[in-house]
């Protein structure tokens, strides 16, 4: 089950019980900026600070190296992330 | 270097630029530089939609129950959507199709600004059902100052790189004497007028329309003008698309991998671009003292449109290699964003089962499996 690091500070395993990652941030009570939920708007774009993720729908939003879409995607290994605020 | 319906130069496509190399001949897709153009077609295509679908009788209700300062609102924002959605309808056609060098961005030009096409008569649809004169409401917008005003920056970008191109194209580069007239164009400067009209574009997209979709979500949040909250729903899913397209652009152009100059060219433009976000967040600040001037509405007011403005200014910026300059780290109207959302869209019934069969069939097409490399 990987782990997921949100800001440097929380801890939490990815059980999936959350489709993706937006869901599961939110379940975690953090505030991710959000419009489509579908991968093409960016608009929930967050840092990848280490791990990998894996899409469940290839992103059609720009999309930087060291960032990621929550809204599409779950995490492949642990991941570090960071919400941009 | 005059433009040509059909290059019969033989070229290779895929080592074309996006913009000034070889005007596209064949309209291929078998390969392409830019995949991203063609899934961008494709999802435009998967959102068609068409006005009539979209009841909106109760609207006219509605409407004639609302305080004089509540209309006003409504109105203005109507007015002022129909002539962002009037030049984006044109513009890209007219100024990109020129200069585009490959098939699939040419074509996600055409199909971006074909869904503009629908904005505009969506307008029409809505003013008809709220008002027996409807066209008192559309003469007005060639008439009002603090619409007009906007109208300036809203198209002098895209009017600049026209008419470089046109310059261009008759004379190519160099002095000319045109009609006793001095002009001077070069390459490096119509590449420039280029990346600032993109950017230009992708603010129009991004922010401008946002005031205006606020207040449309703030009316249906009372159960008001829901028919107009449907549409401008479907608009603001087209509109977020819409500026993907414009961010990729302007995302490659300034990697420079696509042409070097470019890069240089971004860079130059940094500060002018930061001014056009600057600007565009003032004006729209404006906008909302001018729409609340006899009153604001439940739920919104001329502050919370202002700090919503400075909010989506930043998250903008950022998406083009800007760095924030607002405060405001916070969304002020988070609600906004479930209005924002894409599965929540529904037209008529059976339309929106049609529109999700198509979707289905595109997600159909690409098993997840397909994306387990699609690692960061
Ligand atoms: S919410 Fe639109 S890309 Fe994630
Ligand atoms: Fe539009
Ligand atoms: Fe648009």
């Amino acid at each position: 089950m990987p782990q997921v690091r949100i800001n440097g500070e929380v801890v939490v395993n990815f059980d999936g019980s959350s489709p993706n990652l937006l869901q599961f941030l939110e379940q975690q009570q953090q505030t991710v900026n959000y419009q489509c939920r579908e991968g093409f708007c960016g608009a929930c774009r967050c840092k990848l600070l280490s791990g990998q993720v894996s899409y469940l729908q290839e992103p059609l939003a720009f999309v930087r190296r060291g960032e990621f879409l929550p809204c599409c995607s779950i995490p492949k290994t642990d991941i570090e992330l960071e919400i941009p605020k | 270097m005059a433009y040509t319906t059909f290059n019969r130069n033989i070229n290779d496509q895929l080592k074309e630029p996006m913009f000034f190399g070889n005007a596209v001949n064949v309209s291929r897709y078998d390969q392409q530089k830019y995949p991203i153009f063609e899934k961008l077609i494709e999802k435009q295509l998967s959102f068609f939609w068409r006005p009539e679908e979209i009841d909106v009788s109760k609207d006219r209700i509605d409407f004639q129950q609302l305080p004089e300062h509540e209309k006003h609102i409504f109105i203005s924002n109507l007015k002022y959507q129909t002539l962002l959605d009037s030049v984006q309808g044109r513009s890209p056609n007219v100024a990109l199709l020129p200069i585009v060098s490959i098939p699939e961005l040419e074509t996600w030009i055409e199909t971006w600004a074909f869904s503009e096409t629908i904005h505009s008569r969506s307008y029409t649809h809505i003013i008809r059902n709220i008002s027996a004169e409807p066209h008192k409401i559309f003469d007005d917008i060639m008439l009002n100052e603090r619409i007009l005003e906007r109208a300036v920056d809203v198209t002098r970008y895209y009017d600049d790189l026209i008419d470089g191109i046109n310059l261009y194209q008759r004379c190519g580069e160099g002095t000319h004497q045109i009609n006793g007239k001095t002009e001077q164009i070069t390459l490096r400067e119509l590449k420039k007028r280029l990346y600032l009209c993109l950017m230009s574009v992708n603010v129009l997209e991004a922010i401008r329309f946002y005031v205006s979709f606020a207040c449309s979500f703030a009316f249906a949040e009372r159960e008001l003008m829901e028919g107009n909250a449907k549409i401008i729903r479907l608009i603001a899913r087209d509109e977020a698309l819409h500026l993907t397209g414009t961010q990729h652009m302007l995302n490659i152009l300034a990697s420079g991998d696509d042409d070097p100059e470019m890069a240089e060219i971004a860079k130059e433009c940094e500060e002018e671009s930061y001014a056009i976000f600057m600007r565009a967040a003032e004006q729209e600040k404006d906008w909302a003292a001018y729409l609340f001037k006899d009153g604001s509405m439940i739920g919104l007011n001329k502050d919370i449109l202002c700090q919503y403005v400075e909010f989506i200014t930043n998250s903008r910026m950022q998406a083009v290699g800007l760095k924030p300059r607002f405060a405001t780290t916070q969304n002020p109207i988070p609600w906004i964003n479930t209005w924002l959302v894409s599965d929540n869209v529904q037209v008529a019934p059976q339309e929106s089962e049609i529109s999700s069969y198509l979707v289905g069939q595109i997600d159909n097409e690409v098993d997840t499996a397909d994306f387990g490399d699609f690692d960061l």
